[in-house]
């Protein structure tokens, strides 16, 4: 299974971590909800709920943070009883995002980790500058969350400047 | 604070040709305690460690061979011993003029330890 992208550059370091870390389901989204990638979901709704709840458990564990410790909590960690979710922030130049990311005991938490670092370089690398793609969000959080979801999912196509080389057939 | 594991580390990191030393979690790659030289990026060897020596207990109980007493990965510039008991693994990083025979045996000695 690939990774399923909004913006293509975000494409690479999505899948080399899945591919590495060997998780069951990755979500790169936007601190306000907005995906830009996923790995391992098969339906929007689903993508949907877990980009709202990832971004308020971010934002709660953020706030958290700095009531106890003067700043944001950067990773939160969770183990169930067969499966852990690991949700962690990384910045660019276009902002923070978060990644929220599942796996079972075919990885773990240390790996996770070690993998998420590479994440953080590789984004940092492939991030365009911000004056060669149009704004990512709009600043209409449904009418931004429903145009990346219908990407995600095929309904719809990418930003001319978003497609490059990863939609030869263009 | 010391740690419980910290005799043992600096027993085994004062063996010859031993570069580091690390008592990693299995199931989750975290470092419990460690003792390495600079440079050594410890958790990253710590979280790959642990995933290659739960593999191979795997693997070994798979092919009905029972546990895994003693690991070792040869490379070009050293060597990565492992020995693990109860959720927990050491994990010696040694040069390649070690001598590993010595270290397996101060490792499994060491490992009786753990629990």
């Amino acid at each position: 299974m690939r990774a399923r992208v909004a913006e293509p550059w975000v494409e690479v370091p999505l899948q080399r971590f899945v591919d590495d870390a060997r998780v069951l389901f990755a979500l790169l989204l936007h601190p306000s909800g907005q995906v830009l990638g996923q790995f391992g979901f098969t339906r929007a709704v689903d993508v949907m709920a877990a980009c709202a709840l990832g971004a308020a458990i971010h934002a709660s564990a953020s706030q958290l943070g700095r009531e106890l410790d003067g700043k944001p909590f950067r990773e939160l960690y969770h183990a169930g009883r067969h499966r852990q979710i690991f949700i962690a922030e990384t910045p660019t130049i276009r902002g923070p995002l978060i990644l929220l990311t599942a796996f079972d005991t075919e990885s773990s938490l240390g790996l996770v980790q070690v993998f998420f670092r590479n994440f953080c370089d590789m984004l940092r690398t492939a991030v365009p500058p911000v004056d060669e793609q149009p704004p990512v969000f709009t600043g209409d959080l449904e009418r931004d969350l429903n145009r990346s979801l219908a990407i995600l999912f095929g309904r719809a196509r990418p930003p001319l400047a978003d497609r490059g080389p990863s939609h030869p057939s263009e | 604070m010391s740690s419980p594991f910290e005799g043992m580390l600096e027993m085994l990191t004062r063996q010859r040709g031993v570069v580091g030393c690390l008592i990693v979690g299995e199931d989750d790659g975290i470092i419990v305690d460690v003792n390495v030289q600079v440079g050594i990026d410890a958790p990253v060897i710590a979280a790959l460690a642990a995933a290659l020596y739960r593999r191979a207990r795997l693997s070994s109980e798979a092919a009905g061979l029972a546990t895994v007493n003693f690991l070792q990965l040869e490379a070009e510039r050293g060597h990565l011993c492992m020995a693990g008991r109860d959720g927990l693994v050491i994990v010696t990083i040694t040069e390649p003029k070690a001598q590993i025979g010595l270290i397996r045996g101060a490792m499994l000695q060491s490992v009786e330890t753990l629990a």
